[in-house]
């Protein structure tokens, strides 16, 4: 069985998301997220290893200065949440699939992996560089109608057309 | 009224359970949306699977929607959203290395959870890529943070900037999401023929009952502009709260830029030392006559020298609470700039009110006070939860 049949009709999946977005607006005031609480997990590790750098450094002070734990924070157990209903989606709909590397025919699992990570640090470093990623940029932003969130949600596109041709070996 | 947590309906602890349950539901819908499998979602930059546009768009809509039609009734108090700020030239490069990031990676950070948790072993590793990328940011922060505070102009959407209310706004969303959902799928059936892959084959009558539904919800939200609720309140006398300095340093450092500060003694004493983001008079406006003008979707704080400085009369044209500083300027300089001395007698509460003003002292001096004597370990200072955005 093909693994995408199980995959909501993309509209009724929007709305879906959307209805989740907005009961977090009333109930929170503030939306999703996507990238934070890596960064924050990020910190809390480095910290571990060298507690003098990571506390002595402007940008992480916001996470762990004035003995702040960089655990105690909403996005945190979002994200945990957003792990937990990876879960049981997969599972609802018969794909946890332990190990599995998505990618094309013309491409190794090694160098799909290697740019997983590649692809990864890029979005680590511009996530935080634009205040927010896909998550809590783009969507939550953009559903406030923040100017900012639109302009980001823009450039999103026209950075994944940019890059497409050049990676197009990885998944075609 | 709604949003439940910011009118203290609930409080830290619920809210940390509440992540969690909208979290799951975050997840279970990006999962079910076929958006833990990284080919489901590039194909996006392919051109013969547009999903990620689709569902995006069609989220942002919803939500846009809902908030006009609920804000319209008065159920949720649009003003107390958290609107993220803008930052233009952030939001163009950070952008663009984040498509480039996604594309090459095969996830955005949030769908990169949902792969983990489905188990997938490239979500975990872009995951890992994230980390020290934000790790990399941090490092590199130095020499980056003209580039990241450049810019700056402020928390504005477009309701203010297009000065057309929300409902109608949300319509034009709809509109232009629809028509851009149809040239997708055209967009869809022409690459899919030229890639010699296959274009989905979703139901149009889902879709255009969506479609339906949101135009007709649509329609909901500019009916909501009849009511009278919106009306504005009319000018009335000025109403203050005082603030302590300690109460503002924290809402400062919270970071959550919930507030303007406004600096009432001359532009030159204002422009050499004020409140960490206060602003200054100007000049051309003696009478602060922009304080009427500010977009009342955070409260005002208002300074002078000391006690009992004169408010300007625009304040009272201000939409939202004021605030003014207990003592003004020189009790900011006496309970935040100036460091603070550890307690002779040293209870517990005297501990931690101690760590709590040698906290905001080093925040806003950048230099630490000695550690208060060891007595009793104070817990540190709960934050409210980080406000969104933070992504």
């Amino acid at each position: 069985m093909n693994v995408g049949s199980k995959d909501w009709n993309p509209y009724v999946a929007g709305v879906a998301l959307g209805l989740v977005l907005l009961a977090t607006y009333l109930l929170m005031g503030f939306g999703l997220g996507g990238s934070a609480a890596a960064t924050r997990v990020a910190v809390a590790g480095a910290h571990l290893v060298a507690p003098e750098t990571i506390e002595a450094n402007r940008y992480f002070a916001q996470y762990v200065g004035n003995g702040l734990n960089p655990f105690d924070d909403w996005m945190i157990f979002e994200a945990a949440g957003v792990i937990l209903g990876g879960i049981l989606g997969a599972y609802s709909a018969g794909r946890i699939r332990p190990g599995h590397v998505d990618h094309g025919p013309r491409t190794t699992k090694l160098k799909r992996l290697a740019l997983a990570v590649l692809g990864g640090v890029v979005m680590g470093f511009a996530a935080r560089y634009a205040r927010g990623c896909t998550s809590g940029q783009a969507l939550t932003g953009g559903s406030v109608l923040a100017v900012g969130s639109w302009i980001f949600m823009i450039f999103v596109f026209v950075g994944g057309y940019l890059a497409a041709p050049f990676v197009r070996r990885q998944w075609r | 009224m709604t949003p439940l947590y910011q009118t203290g309906a609930f409080g830290y602890s619920m809210g940390m359970f509440l992540a969690v349950l909208l979290g799951i539901g975050f997840g279970f819908t990006l999962e079910r949306a076929g958006f833990g499998r990284a080919k489901t979602l590039v194909a996006q930059f392919y051109g013969d699977d547009m999903r990620v546009f689709k569902v995006m768009f069609s989220a942002i809509v919803t939500t846009t929607i809902g908030l006009g039609v609920l804000g319209g009734v008065g159920v949720v108090d649009l003003s107390l959203l958290v609107t993220p700020g803008t930052w233009l030239v952030p939001a163009i490069v950070g952008g663009t290395l984040l498509g480039i990031g996604f594309v090459v990676a095969g996830y955005c950070p949030g769908t990169a959870l949902v792969a983990a948790g489905s188990g997938h072993l490239d979500g975990i590793l872009a995951l890992v890529g994230i980390m020290g990328g934000s790790l990399l940011f941090g490092f590199l922060y130095d020499p980056l943070e003209g580039l990241y505070e450049m810019t700056s102009w402020g928390k504005i959407n477009f309701v203010d900037v297009l000065g057309v209310a929300w409902p109608v706004l949300a319509l034009g969303v709809a509109v232009m999401a629809i028509g851009g959902f149809f040239a997708a799928e055209w967009a869809e059936r022409y690459f899919a023929k030229r890639q010699g892959s296959e274009a989905p084959q979703d139901s149009p009558m889902v879709r255009n009952r969506v479609f339906g539904g949101l135009i007709g919800a649509s329609a909901l939200g500019l009916m909501t502009l009849a009511l009278p609720l919106a009306q504005a309140a009319p000018s009335a006398p000025l109403e203050t709260a005082p603030i302590t300095a300690l109460a503002l340093a924290d809402a400062v450092t919270a970071g959550h830029g919930d507030l303007y500060i406004v600096d009432l003694r001359s532009p030159e004493v204002c422009k050499a030392e004020r409140v960490r983001g206060a602003m200054c008079l100007s000049a051309e406006d003696p009478k602060a006559e922009f304080l009427a003008t500010l977009t009342p979707t955070r409260a005002l704080v208002l300074y002078g020298a000391g006690p009992g400085a004169k408010l300007p009369e625009s304040a009272s044209r201000f939409g939202n609470e004021v605030f003014v500083l207990d003592g003004g300027f020189a009790a900011w300089r006496s309970t935040v700039l100036t460091r603070p001395a550890p307690p002779t007698n040293p209870t517990p509460a005297a501990v931690q009110d101690y760590e709590h003003r040698s906290a905001m002292h080093q925040y806003f001096t950048g230099s630490k006070a000695p550690p208060a004597p060891i007595m009793a370990r104070p817990t540190a200072v709960r934050q409210a939860a980080k406000k969104g955005g933070g992504c």
